[in-house]
């Protein structure tokens, strides 16, 4: 067995009376990938941050190739060679992306010697397998693109063990192919990558070893032949669960709730069209940049629609603001939790009710309290939300607990129609099985339901009939019976076999 | 009740009562109602626009244009007396003229979406020159008796029109931010206006109804200024939005909006008023006790900092 180049021999971390790692052991081999599994809230943002010196431990030993560190900051991390890349990678605008690569790189003196600086970065971009104009301004790159970025500036710091923290989780299908092929290559430099994922499949794609922690503790680590997908949900958490259960029946259908017709928004998309019935599941699929979001917006009354036909319940409507939408019984779970979704820094009991406010104001505009209380605290215990109480801060719960208070803010406004944007992104398989579980329920009470996800086994678990996009057109009205995963990629991708429209 | 002790308010309770009793020390006369009355009156305008400064910094915005409208106030209500109007016309008139410059930052801010930085800093500029132009170098006074005696003399008890109409502010806008819908919708849209937005808030009229709001409120105390004092000139009020953002950012509240209390902004005031007038007790000059008022709001930005930061690293360690 080769040395480890980072090992943690039990390590502790407690944050008050919390703890949020216990006996903690993990061997990070050279040029291995290695993944790390674990629901919401089991240690892994805190494992992370040990790891590049956010944190440092209350008890345990941080060891890199055999020496003993201490790591006080990130950039202490750096220089033993340790850097991490997130979902949402950080990037300046305004620089190159040559500067950004070399942004931390502080030796050279006032000068800059552009020519020698474009050859290093295109030399890293190269070494990563992919083509990247390293000259161009870094304010047009996509999300995968920047992350690229990022990958490259850990590689300019001679990085090695790099720690992917959800990288795919807004990569579209062919974006996550791509940083599939660069992990590979990392490890053929003999980088250490630690790939932390939601995406089961994708870990058994590229991993060598899986660790498996729950509760803040080690569960296993195990070479990834020896791991099955079922096993390694069980280990993670703590008991079976059947997440991707195939759906039985379709839901029963009733009458039709929103008819739209040849919906569009000049420049952004156009030509949607499709009926869709109480109690019925359609998803919108596509790749990342097939405007699926955009349909959500115009239908919310966020980004109207300039173009077509709106029919509710018979009547024809326009919505030009998210109030006359949600007057209309239309609600829109955001995909973007942080930005858009909730007010981090208040409490639970606020968020749930901000949507439906009104329902809780008495004489003179005040808030009814005790009945406010009351109904969160109903939607806390209803959907399990983790949190001692309704007073707690929403940012301060895990990804999968924040997103059921979303879900709780806009079930409370007891709509009609439910559009959910990338419902599961970055939360874990519990979380993910909980949040399909609600939707079936919504459908089966008679909720008329959109999901937009890119997620297909999701599309294809939870969907009566999908809606394919692709570049602004829809390209395809599949019912589940005629889906299958091939038809939706290709439809969505233009390449041949699809002929619906 | 211990957590209530080690918040913001708390520690301003400790600071208020250490302030109380060093001044009592000093100045045994001090705790005397007239004295309290007295102090509070000497800076009464100011503190009737930090309440509702307090909900215009809560919603993330600024409004540097109040002591500009409250001397335009103060200025066409002189000017309106001195050209024969009635007292109760000429304060209708000022009233008018707030909801005008309210409206007009309301708009810019709201629908045009200028910053509001930029809007009312532009604004205090040009409603001084108003004022200016309208009196020029001179001063306006000679008003009627019974104006001067409702600025200055005892309407409830001892308490004069402006603290009445203070105390009652405290409370009603304290309710409005703390137990109504549009309160909670003015602090969801100072920490995340998007997700005000996206819950279907409209945060366009929110935002300027706060603006209309300000600006009546300090067109109000511009009336009660010029009442109190009985003359006003072209650079009446000047200043005195520095003087009220820092009570209000004194009281707790961020500066980058959805976090503050009532209770901390009143508390806040209770201190700096004591503390000068404490200080003038003292005979210490009135540059001297802006001066330590100024590191007071230094501190009190500094300490929860450090505060925190303790904090991380007892955590770390």
């Amino acid at each position: 067995m080769t040395r480890a180049v980072l090992e943690l021999r039990a390590v502790a971390k407690s944050f008050a009376a919390t703890a949020a790692l216990k006996d903690m052991s993990l061997a990070i081999e050279p040029g291995e990938i290695h993944a790390i599994v674990g629901e919401n809230g089991a240690g892994k943002s805190t494992l992370i941050k040990i790891m590049t010196g956010v944190h440092r431990p209350d008890a345990g030993e941080i060891l890199v190739e055999g020496r003993a560190v201490t790591l006080r900051s990130t950039q202490d991390a750096q220089a033993e060679g340790i850097a991490a890349i997130y979902q949402e990678p950080m990037v300046f605008p305004d620089l190159n992306v040559a500067e950004n690569i070399f942004i931390s790189n502080r030796a050279g003196g006032a000068w800059l010697d552009w020519r020698a600086m474009f050859a290093e970065a295109d030399r890293i971009v190269a070494q990563l397998g992919v083509s990247l104009d390293v000259r161009r301004a870094a304010s047009g790159l996509t999300l995968a693109e920047q992350q690229t970025v990022e990958i490259a500036r850990a590689l300019s710091l001679k990085v090695k063990v790099l720690i992917m923290d959800e990288p795919t989780a807004s990569l579209s299908a062919h974006e996550v192919e791509r940083l599939l092929s660069i992990a590979r290559a990392l490890k053929a430099q003999g980088v250490a990558v630690i790939y932390i994922s939601h995406r089961l499949d994708e870990i058994f794609r590229i991993a060598d070893r899986v660790t498996v922690i729950r509760d803040g503790q080690h569960i296993s680590t195990r070479p990834i032949a020896e791991v099955t997908e079922e096993g390694m949900v069980r280990e993670m958490v703590g008991r079976a669960i059947d997440s991707f259960a195939v759906k039985t029946a379709a839901n029963a259908v009733g009458e039709v709730a929103l008819s739209v017709r040849g919906l569009g928004r000049a420049g952004v998309f156009r030509g949607v069209g499709f009926d869709l019935a109480k109690g019925e599941v359609l998803c919108l699929a596509g790749l990342v940049g097939a405007r699926r979001t955009d349909v959500g917006l115009a239908l919310f009354g966020i980004a109207p629609a300039t173009e077509g036909s709106l029919h509710l319940h018979g009547s024809d409507v326009t919505i030009t603001t998210p109030r006359q939408a949600m007057d209309l019984g239309i609600a829109y779970v955001s995909e973007d939790r942080r930005k858009l979704g909730l007010a981090m820094t208040l409490p639970i009991f606020s968020n749930i009710s901000l949507a439906s406010l009104r329902r809780f104001l008495r004489t003179l505009g005040l808030i009814d309290r005790k009945a406010e209380g009351i109904m969160a605290e109903s939607y806390r215990k209803a959907l399990d939300i983790r949190a001692p109480d309704c007073r707690i801060e929403v940012g301060k719960l895990s990804g999968g607990n924040q997103q059921k208070v979303m879900l709780a803010k806009w079930l409370e406004t007891k709509p009609q129609v439910l559009i959910f944007d990338e419902p599961t992104r970055g939360i874990d398989v519990g979380a993910k099985a909980e949040v399909h579980a609600i939707i079936r329920r919504l459908a089966a009470e008679g909720v008329a339901v959109i999901v937009i996800s890119s997620d297909l086994p999701e599309v294809l678990a939870l969907a009566d009939r999908v809606l394919v996009m692709r570049e602004g057109r829809q390209v395809g009205l599949l019912d589940i019976s005629e889906a299958s995963q091939e038809r939706v990629i290709a439809l969505a991708a233009g390449t041949g076999a699809g002929v619906a429209a | 009740m211990i957590g209530w002790l080690r918040s913001w308010e708390g520690g301003l309770l400790v600071v208020f009562l250490a302030t109380l009793a060093l001044n009592v020390s000093f100045a045994p006369e001090f705790l005397t109602v007239q004295n309290q009355i007295n102090l509070f009156q000497l800076s009464v305008e100011k503190i009737i626009v930090a309440l509702v400064m307090t909900l215009i910094i809560i919603n993330a915005e600024i409004d540097l244009s109040v002591a500009s409208v409250m001397g335009l106030a103060a200025v066409v209500f002189a000017y309106l007396l001195n050209q024969g109007w009635g007292g109760g016309s000429a304060a209708l008139a000022c009233l008018l003229v707030g909801l005008v410059a309210g409206l007009f930052n309301a708009v810019l801010v709201a629908k045009v979406g200028i910053p509001s930085l930029v809007v009312t800093l532009a604004m205090m500029i040009g409603y001084r020159g108003f004022s200016r132009v309208i009196v020029q170098d001179t001063s306006l006074g000679n008003f009627p008796d019974w104006v001067t005696d409702l600025g200055q003399k005892g309407l409830i008890g001892p308490l004069p029109l402006s603290l009445v109409l203070f105390f009652v502010l405290l409370v009603a806008l304290g309710v409005l931010l703390h137990r109504t819908g549009f309160g909670r919708q003015v602090v969801v849209i100072g920490t995340n206006a998007d997700v005000a937005r996206f819950s279907g808030v409209d945060v366009g009229r929110v935002k300027a109804t706060l603006f209309v709001m300000s600006a009546l409120i300090s067109a109000v105390a511009g009336v009660l200024y010029a009442a109190r004092l009985g003359s006003v000139r072209g650079d009446s009020a000047l200043g005195f939005e520095l003087d009220i953002i820092t009570m209000v950012l004194l009281g707790g509240v961020s500066i980058f909006g959805g976090k503050g209390s009532m209770v901390g902004v009143f508390l806040a005031i209770l201190i700096i008023l004591n503390l000068r007038n404490g200080m003038a007790l003292m005979n210490i000059t009135g540059h001297v006790q802006t001066g330590v008022i100024g590191s007071l709001l230094i501190l009190s930005v500094l300490l929860p900092n450090l505060v925190g930061d303790l904090r991380t690293r007892r955590a770390r360690a």
